[in-house]
């Protein structure tokens, strides 16, 4: 028990389980509004629809590392994409990197974009389920468009929604693959959320009770999250 | 059903959105034909002159047809591996109900949220007492197990889809239980399993952050771990490791074409409309 005594007393541990908290609160909401927009707009009947519908998975389905590698350059330095465009609107250039709280936004910013196509494909999906019947009826009783969505649309993907979402907390809070990979939790330890810092003291510091220690309270974290979340819920109506 | 003009506005607005949401992909490859030096000092979106150095570098002074032999043996293995247990697993929870299959089935969700580090720790240890760190057989074994609930959903989703009467047919010609299961069912489901070995390759190739782990000598790293020490060590030369990442998703690309289809009426709707 001694590791948990000492656990509590770091402060890179409380920092790392707030930076999970954030990264994983940015990106679910991030990624859930992104794919939502996206799914509505794909429900819609255009030609070529079946062709964005897979242009728009590329983000998820390539590699971590590519996806990081893609954005890193962009960020890297002041000659770097980014940078360009500061100077072309004449501003300063910004070092991402090396800026604790800028990295933060980037990382935050490259799971949304890894994310989101998941989001939108399962919320399609969702979408698509719901009855028809019901657009038509709300349209007899004199329903807007935004009153239809609000009234109609949300509480029939309520269930899916949550669901989701909670996938969603858990893989964003298990991800080490960002973080690690863009700055190796790093400037300092900013980007160091839960899962790195246990890497960082099984396998940096050879130090496994301290590793094993933070993964068993990220597990602890999830687990209650999940129980909490399923609690609140069930008083409405179930997933479907 | 109305029917309605195309909405050419729609398409326009979604040709914008796809472009800004790949320019990340885009610089990338197009960047990976140009020499570093051009990449950082133009000036303009479209490359001026075109050159394939970087590819030729990669060939020549890098060992990354090392590195993409061992990930596709790696995933090769993995596929195999999370098949053969993800055909049985998956066409016993379409066909049959009992206790223990429910909580199978639950053991399947729990490793699916499961953190991967605090099962790499342990088994870092364990394989390192067996010998397998580099060992190809240490990711592949890893990889099964973590795919193994999206794939086991996804195949349970395709026996979902053939009706039980054929089996008992063939049951009442004189069948048993393993013939009808393979002479009737696994052919009628070829496709879809294809579907499914193919995703199974695909997390395995992708994967990072076990294979960072158990593999770390030059000869048995994979792709995404050699790609990343190539990164810290040539930090700047941005020509070489985008033309290294641009190859290492022309697979993953393409194979996901293939499948692509089948993602909408495969797992993931199966496994969120419950």
């Amino acid at each position: 028990m001694g590791n948990y005594g000492r656990l509590l007393q770091d402060r890179s541990f409380w920092h790392s389980l707030s930076f999970s908290a954030i990264f994983a609160l940015s990106n679910v909401v991030g990624c859930y509004f992104l794919g939502l927009g996206l799914a509505l707009m794909l429900q819609r009947d255009f030609p070529g629809r079946g062709l964005f519908r897979v242009l728009l998975l590329t983000p998820w389905i390539v590699p971590s590392l590519v996806a990081v590698v893609s954005w890193r350059w962009m960020v890297s330095d002041n000659g770097a994409l980014a940078n360009k465009i500061i100077a072309a609107f004449g501003g300063d250039p910004i070092y991402f990197l090396s800026n604790g709280n800028w990295t933060i936004v980037i990382v935050i910013l490259i799971k949304i974009w890894v994310s989101f196509p998941f989001m939108m494909l399962s919320l399609l999906a969702a979408l698509q389920a719901v009855d028809r019947s019901l657009y038509e009826a709300a349209e007899i009783d004199g329903a807007t468009r935004w009153q239809a969505f609000m009234h109609v649309t949300m509480p029939e993907i309520r269930g899916v929604s949550i669901v989701l979402c909670i996938l969603m907390t858990i893989w964003t809070v298990n991800d080490f693959d960002t973080p690690w990979l863009l700055a190796r939790g790093g400037p300092a330890n900013a980007t160091e959320n839960l899962v790195v810092l246990a890497y960082r003291h099984t396998f940096a510091r050879n130090d496994v009770g301290m590793g094993a220690t933070v993964s068993f309270v990220t597990l602890f974290i999830l687990m209650a999250l999940f129980l909490i979340v399923m609690r609140l819920t069930r008083g409405g109506h179930n997933a479907r | 059903m109305r029917a309605s003009r195309p909405r050419w506005g729609t398409t326009g607005t979604m040709t914008l959105i796809v472009l800004v949401i790949n320019v990340p992909i885009i610089m990338m490859v197009l960047n990976s034909f140009q020499t570093t030096a051009d990449i950082r000092s133009s000036t303009s979106l479209i490359p001026k002159s075109l050159t394939v150095a970087n590819y030729v570098f990669l060939g020549s002074s890098t060992p990354f047809f090392t590195y993409l032999r061992n990930s596709v043996f790696n995933a090769l293995g993995a596929a195999a591996l999370s098949l053969a247990a993800a055909v049985p697993g998956g066409y016993a929870l379409s066909r049959f109900r009992t206790g223990l299959l429910s909580v199978y089935s639950s053991a399947l969700f729990a490793v699916q949220m499961f953190p991967i580090i605090l099962a790499l720790i342990p088994l870092f240890i364990l394989f390192r007492a067996m010998g397998l760190i580099d060992n190809p057989l240490s990711v592949m074994i890893v990889y099964a197990v973590l795919n193994l609930p999206f794939v086991t959903w996804m195949a349970r989703s395709y026996f979902d889809t053939i009706p039980r009467e054929l089996e008992e047919a063939g049951l009442i010609d004189g069948c048993n239980h393993y013939s009808a299961f393979f002479r009737i069912v696994l052919p009628l489901t070829g496709p879809g399993l294809a579907a499914v070995s193919i995703f199974a390759f695909l997390m395995a190739y992708n994967e990072f952050f076990v294979a960072n782990v158990f593999l770390r000598t030059q000869q048995t790293m994979t792709l995404p771990v050699g790609i990343q020490m190539f990164m810290q060590q040539f930090s700047t030369d941005w020509g070489s490791v985008m033309a290294a990442s641009t190859l290492m998703m022309v697979p993953t690309l393409v194979l996901f074409l293939f499948v692509q289809k089948f993602i909408t009426h495969g797992a993931i709707s199966g496994a969120v409309k419950g």
